[in-house]
C-alpha cells in the first residue's frame, strides 16, 4: 500500500495561474470612452459647458437670457420712484407737492407737464438758480445739479415717475433719451438760470 | 521593479486629472468671481459686511451653527406670472381676445379676478410656462392693451418662504470660510437678514429661542449673554424678555460682544435682489 503511495506523487493543479502579459479587453476601452462622451453630453446639456452663470433650473445661456424680468413700464416706475423717494423726494417732498416757500411742487407743475422732456431733463442734470413762476407762484431757487451723478437708466426712472404720478400723466422717459439730453449738456460751470431755462426747447 | 516609470506615470495622470477636475476646474471657472450689478438697477451685490457682522461669521463658525443650519436655497423650477397693467381704450377688446386666447390655447385659468384688489395691477394667469406667458402678453398686447410677465423662482425652499430665489456663487463673495452646512435641523439662513431684520428680535431668539418662536428646537445660547444685577439704572442693551423666560427681578440680561456680532452677522445674510444668473421679478 505504502509502495503505490510513493509511486503516485500529488500532481500540481493543471490550472495553476501564471504569470503572463495581458492586456485590457478593447470592449472597456470602447465603454469608457462613450461614458466619457456621454458625460461631456451631460454636462453640456446641464451647465451650459461650466458656464459660471448658469444654475440649477436653467440648463443654458439662453434659457437664462429668456427669463431675464424685462424692465417694463411699472419696473422702471419701481425703480425711478425708489430713486425719487431717496434723493428727490428730501425737498420735493414724497407727494410731489414741494415745500411751501422752499420747493416748488412737481405735481401739477407746468415745467413738469411738457410735451417732451428735454428741458425738464435739464433741470435735474445742471440745476436751476433764480426767479422761476410755478403755477403762478414766484419761487427763487437755488436747485443744485441733483441728478448729474444719477445714471441714465436712473434718471429715465426718475423722470418717468415724476411724469406720471401724482395726477400728471405723461409718457415714459427711456434711458436713451436721457443720453441724448446728457450729451448736448454744455459746460456750464454755473446752474442754468430761470431766463436760460425758458428760451430752451420744451 | 520593472514598472517603476510606467506606474509613475500612470499615477501622475490619475492625480493630475483630479487636481484639474477638483481644483484647476473650479477656480477657472468661479476664481475671479468679482461684484455684480443687480438687475435693472445700478446697485451692486453684494456689499461687504461691516466689521461687526464681519466678526460675527466667526462666532458663527465657533458656534457650530453650520451643523443645524445651511446657507443655500434650492431652487427646482421657474414659473412666470401674467399681469395686466393697462387694459388700453378699448377694456372690452383686451379681456374678449385673452378670453379666447384661454379657450383656443389651453392656458390655465386662474379665477384671479376673484381675488383682484382695486388699484392694484390685476394677474391674469399665475404659475404658467415661459411660452405660454409670451403668446398671452402678444394677444393682449395685439388687442391694445399692456401685460408684464413676473418671473418667479419656484422650489420648496423658496415656498417654505427661506428666499425668494436660488443661491448663487455672489451670495457667499464676503465669506471666509463660506459656511454652506448641509443638515437642516434649523431653516436655511441664506435670506435671515432679510426675513427677520430686527437685531433685538435676533437677540431674545440666541437668549431663548422659546420665547420668540414657539415649539422651537434650537438649544438657547446663554453664554453669550450676561445675566447681572441691575446698577443704578438698567443697561439700555437689556433684553426685553417675556416673563416666562426672565431673569429674577432685580437682573438683567445684556448680550456680550459675541452675541451682539452674531446678531450683526445674521441680519446681513441677505439673499433678496435679482441677479442675472438669479432672476426674479421684484415686486
Amino acid at each position: 500500500m505504502s509502495g503505490e503511495a510513493k509511486s503516485n506523487p500529488p500532481q500540481p493543479p493543471a490550472s495553476e495561474p501564471g504569470i503572463a502579459r495581458s492586456t485590457v479587453p478593447v470592449w472597456i476601452i470602447v465603454l469608457t470612452l462613450m461614458l466619457l462622451f456621454l458625460g461631456m453630453v451631460y454636462f453640456d446639456h446641464h451647465s451650459g459647458w461650466f458656464n459660471p452663470q448658469i444654475y440649477g433650473p436653467y440648463t443654458s445661456a439662453d434659457q437664462l437670457e429668456s427669463y431675464q424680468p424685462k424692465s417694463g413700464e411699472a419696473a422702471m416706475l419701481a425703480h425711478g420712484k425708489a430713486r425719487y423717494d431717496q434723493v428727490c423726494g428730501l425737498c420735493h417732498g414724497l407727494d410731489g407737492l414741494g415745500k411751501p416757500g422752499q420747493t416748488p411742487p412737481l405735481a401739477g407743475s407746468e415745467w413738469v407737464n411738457t410735451r417732451d422732456f428735454q428741458r425738464l431733463a435739464r433741470i435735474p442734470l445742471e440745476g436751476v438758480s433764480g426767479q422761476l413762476a410755478v403755477k403762478g407762484q414766484a419761487w427763487s431757487l437755488s436747485m443744485p445739479a441733483m441728478g448729474a451723478a444719477m445714471t441714465d437708466a436712473d434718471l429715465a426712472g426718475v423722470l418717468t415717475y415724476i411724469r406720471s404720478s401724482w395726477g400728471n400723466q405723461n409718457g415714459p422717459v427711456t434711458a436713451a433719451a436721457v443720453k441724448t439730453v446728457r450729451a448736448q449738456l454744455g459746460l456750464h460751470p454755473q446752474p442754468l438760470t430761470a431766463e436760460a431755462l425758458k428760451a430752451l426747447p420744451e | 521593479m520593472k514598472n517603476g516609470f510606467l506606474i509613475f506615470l500612470a499615477s501622475l495622470v490619475v492625480l493630475g486629472g483630479s487636481w484639474c477636475a477638483f481644483v484647476l476646474a473650479p477656480v477657472l471657472q468661479l476664481g475671479g468671481l468679482k461684484q455684480t450689478t443687480v438687475l435693472n438697477s445700478s446697485d451692486v451685490y453684494p456689499v461687504g459686511r461691516p466689521g461687526e457682522a464681519n466678526q460675527g461669521l466667526q462666532v458663527y463658525r465657533a458656534e457650530g451653527c453650520a451643523a443645524c443650519h445651511t446657507e443655500q436655497i434650492q431652487q427646482s423650477g421657474v414659473a412666470c406670472d401674467v399681469v395686466l397693467t393697462s387694459v388700453g381704450t378699448n377694456e372690452t377688446a383686451v379681456r374678449k381676445a385673452f378670453e379666447n386666447g384661454l379657450k383656443q390655447n389651453n392656458w390655465p385659468l386662474f379665477m384671479t379676478q376673484n381675488f383682484h384688489k382695486a388699484g392694484e395691477p390685476e394677474m391674469l394667469l399665475i404659475n404658467v410656462s415661459k411660452e405660454i406667458a409670451d403668446a398671452a402678453v402678444d394677444t393682449i398686447t395685439a388687442a391694445g392693451g399692456k401685460a408684464e410677465i413676473h418671473i418667479i423662482a419656484t422650489g420648496p425652499d423658496i415656498a417654505r418662504g427661506w428666499g425668494r430665489r436660488h443661491s448663487v456663487a455672489e451670495d457667499y463673495l464676503y465669506d471666509n470660510p463660506v459656511q454652506l452646512g448641509s443638515v437642516r435641523i434649523g431653516p436655511d439662513l441664506a435670506d435671515e437678514g432679510a426675513r427677520s431684520p430686527d437685531a433685538s428680535w435676533q437677540l431674545l431668539h440666541l437668549y431663548a429661542p422659546q420665547s420668540v418662536v414657539k415649539g422651537s428646537a434650537m438649544p438657547p445660547y446663554r453664554y453669550l449673554f450676561q445675566i447681572r444685577q441691575i446698577g443704578r439704572e438698567p443697561s439700555p442693551d437689556a433684553l426685553n424678555l417675556p416673563k416666562a423666560f426672565a431673569p429674577p427681578s432685580g437682573y438683567e440680561v445684556v448680550p456680550k460682544a459675541t452675541a451682539r456680532e452674531l446678531a450683526a452677522y445674521l441680519l446681513s445674510l441677505r439673499a433678496d435682489v435679482p441677479l442675472r444668473d438669479a432672476p426674479f421679478s421684484s415686486r
